[in-house]
């Protein structure tokens, strides 16, 4: 019963980690993306400097995925 | 190989007499990269087009009309012409006279063309008016009586009724819509038509002639009739024109736009009433042959100088004169390679000073891609994809997809078959040394194919060893959702050797720019840093996950880190302030950031394993190695397989794809790359299509 309980919990954790992080790196990428695109439009050459910015939120989900994973096959 | 191509400037000086001989040999060696004039000190100002440049631009202008009326377009079908041949059609007025020809049908079909629109509306109008029982001599030639004649939305009969004096006729079907006409004093007209307008009344022109409507009708449909079967000849012939002409206007413009390019020379060089003086970068190793070259055509009528070979010092660039300042980089790289510069110049150009990275990207980018994918059965439609694309696509923005996906399938293959030992998700050996685990969430090819597979199939590592409470467990191959730490360690240190490099290039990039010590102080501070933070965080894990006290080899560890961070955060400190210690945990970061190329992998093996267990736990209903399939649930699940496994496929394209270029522009090129610089572009005839080669098979 506990440890369906533990496992439970971390099933839980895990959810929130990935779940959370991804809401926040939405929220990051959600003004960079769309700040970028007009800037793309205006001159297509800075495509890659523009996608290093949108991209860089994307870390945050990476380590809440990583957490995740954690919870459930490491810890 | 890493560098850009050493470059020397060039000043030629000749006279104006020979300057259209001189733009030909300029072009001719291939190498010149022109640095625009600006009229300075020396008071001489740009030149002006060769003198048949605008003749060429109105011919051009004629040949792209044509080309647009015609449809001839990239995609043409056409065959090679020899420049001659074109050179000498357009000098005796080859354009003109396709022109004549070309414009004649042309008039000729706008004509017909307005003439079926006008007829057009005339039957739409005739249409309407056959409705009403009227001759057309009828509704005009009055003195004091005026015709309203038009279109009806409802029945107006009710409401003409009511006046006075008032002729009127209405055919009205609710379906079609009516017609109307009404027959009134002159003085009545807007009369007439204000109580129109309630219903929807749209007035037309009454055509000319004589006799019933519908009789009329018939005429102007004979007579549309004809003119559509004279439209469909003149189409025809401008077809036969197409096809008589493509070749030529094809290969005309390509010989003028070349002409026009080679005329505007003179608008970006210095030229005085008798001579002119040409600035220009050459490659290093091809000054000297460029010299011998053009001296040679041209005789004592030019003077080629090499000026400077331009040096990697950044001080070298300050101090030259404005225009003379930037040197433009010409990447050297291979072949392979060569397609990775695309992926670089999205960031910017490599400047003439510094690493460029292309060779450093065409080796992590795909190798990162397929360690994410790390999967067989991922990596052969990669590859194939891939293949395809570089053999068909010549656009540079597929070309660059293309061969990420090609060569981020062999390394996904690689990985696949020999560090993961899995396809499609499943391994070809059982993990554990079971075939088929929790009743089908896992299966593997030996148990679904009933093969035994050689020991080498399970990859090249040796086996892991979990410890539980029920024993000893022993795992061949690497279960991307088994050895977590194991993968998630192997991330990090390859980030790690990833970022080592990255400082290594920013050293030597500062080295060359501005000496060892400067070096020292812009990059080597950053890399003492991250170094300690390593050892350092390398030794707090060990007292957090492994539970070591604060003594011997941990606490070394500890103290080396800490002081190595102080080290080089101090160096930092003179040349960015604050910032040296405001980033310190973004280094952490960094680091961490590569973990990703677990993570992905191992959400990919997530998706793979659930769709899996839908295959053939649920659907096939595989729960023990000597299981029976049904064909039609074979059927069934080898489609359901096929397609679930697509979707991962193409997820992987989107998130293995973007992730591993991410790591290199955000945590590998930030660490050492400018960019910003001049792109190398020598007067060059580029013949696209290569539609004319010289009758003496020589490029020209």
């Amino acid at each position: 019963m506990a440890e369906a309980e533990a496992t439970g919990l971390i099933a839980i954790g895990a959810g929130l980690a990935v779940g959370l992080a991804g809401i926040g790196s939405g929220l990051g990428e959600k003004d960079a993306a769309a700040a970028a695109i007009g800037a793309i439009t205006e001159d297509p050459s800075i495509f890659g400097k523009a996608m290093i910015f949108v991209v860089l939120p994307e870390t945050i989900v990476i380590f809440g995925l990583v957490i995740a994973i954690m919870a459930f096959f490491v810890l | 190989m890493l560098l850009p191509e050493s470059m020397s400037r060039v000043v030629v000086v000749g006279t104006k007499s020979r300057l259209d001989e001189a733009i030909e040999a300029f072009y001719d060696v291939k190498s010149l990269h022109l640095i625009d004039h600006t009229t300075g000190a020396d008071g001489i100002s740009i030149g002006s087009p060769l003198p048949n440049t605008s003749k060429a631009s109105e011919r051009l202008l004629k040949i792209r009309a044509m080309e647009k009326e015609l449809a001839i377009g990239k995609a043409t079908d056409v065959s090679k012409v020899s420049v001659e041949d074109v050179r000498g059609q357009i000098a005796s007025g080859g354009v003109e006279n396709v022109e004549n020809d070309v414009l004649k049908t042309l008039d000729k079909r706008n004509d017909l063309n307005q003439q079926i629109a006008e007829l057009n509306a005339k039957k739409k109008n005739l249409g309407i008016l056959s409705k009403i029982p009227v001759d057309l001599e009828l509704y005009s030639g009055y003195r004091s009586i005026s015709s309203t004649v038009g279109t009806v939305e409802s029945d107006p009969s009710s409401a003409l009724q009511s006046l006075q004096d008032v002729e009127y006729f209405v055919s009205f079907k609710k379906k079609e819509g009516g017609a109307v006409a009404v027959f009134a004093r002159a003085s009545e007209k807007d009369k007439i038509a204000a109580a129109l307008s309630e219903f929807g009344f749209a007035e037309i022109s009454v055509p000319d002639g004589s006799g019933l409507p519908a009789d009329l009708l018939t005429l102007v449909e004979q007579r549309l009739q004809a003119l559509d079967a004279e439209l469909e000849a003149i189409k025809e012939d401008l077809k036969a024109h197409q096809e008589k002409y493509k070749t030529f206007l094809r290969a005309s413009e390509e010989e003028l736009s070349i002409q026009i390019e080679k005329g505007e020379v003179p608008l970006r060089i210095a030229v005085s009433d008798h001579s002119y003086i040409l600035d220009a970068w050459v490659p290093a190793k091809k000054a000297e042959s460029v010299k011998a070259d053009i001296e040679s055509r041209l005789g004592n009528d030019v003077h080629v100088e090499i000026e400077e070979t331009r040096g990697r010092k950044l001080h070298d660039e300050e101090k030259a004169e404005e225009r003379f300042k930037k040197a433009p980089t010409k990447q050297s790289n291979g072949l392979v390679a060569k397609e990775f510069e695309y992926a670089v110049s999205l960031v910017s150009v490599p400047r003439y000073q510094e690493i460029d990275p292309t060779i450093l990207i065409t080796f992590f980018l795909p190798l990162f891609f397929g360690f994410m994918i790390g999967d067989c059965g991922y990596a052969i439609p990669f590859m194939i994809l891939g293949a395809f694309g570089l053999r068909t696509t010549r656009h540079k923005d597929w070309r660059a997809i293309a061969t990420v996906l090609f060569f981020g399938g062999i390394w996904a293959f690689l990985f696949g078959f020999f560090f993961f030992g899995e396809a499609l998700g499943m391994h070809f050996v059982g993990v554990g040394g079971e075939l088929i685990t929790d009743g089908g969430k896992q299966v593997s090819w030996d148990a679904l194919l009933k093969v035994d597979f050689p020991d080498w199939f399970s990859g090249i590592l040796p086996e892991f060893i979990h410890h539980t409470a029920e024993g000893e467990i022993v795992h061949h191959g690497v279960g991307k959702l088994v050895e977590v730490t194991f993968l998630l360690k192997l991330s990090v240190y390859i980030g790690l050797v990833h970022l080592v490099l990255a400082y290594a290039c920013g050293i030597a990039n500062k080295a060359r720019q501005h000496g060892a010590k400067a070096a020292l102080f812009e990059k080597g501070g950053w890399l003492i840093a991250f170094t300690g933070i390593v050892v350092l965080c390398y030794g707090l894990t060990r007292v957090l996950f492994d539970g070591d006290g604060f003594v011997g080899l941990t606490l070394y560890l500890i103290v080396v880190g800490a002081v190595l961070v102080l080290v080089g955060t101090v160096i930092n400190f003179k040349m960015e302030g604050a910032q040296a210690v405001i980033e310190l945990p973004g280094l952490i970061g960094n680091v961490l950031s590569y973990t990703r190329l677990a993570a992905i992998g191992m959400s990919k093996a997530g998706m793979a394993l659930a769709f899996n267990y839908i295959v053939f736990g649920m659907i096939m209903g595989i729960s023990t190695p000597d299981f029976h399939v049904s064909p039609i649930m074979l059927i069934i699940g080898l489609l359901m397989l096929g397609f679930l496994h697509l979707v991962v496929w193409t997820l992987a394209i989107l998130s293995a794809g973007l992730h591993a270029l991410r790591l290199q522009f955000v945590e590998f090129m930030t660490r050492f790359f400018d960019g910003g610089g001049v792109k190398y572009e020598p007067l060059r005839i580029k013949r696209e299509k290569t539609i004319l080669y010289s009758k003496t098979k020589e490029e020209v």
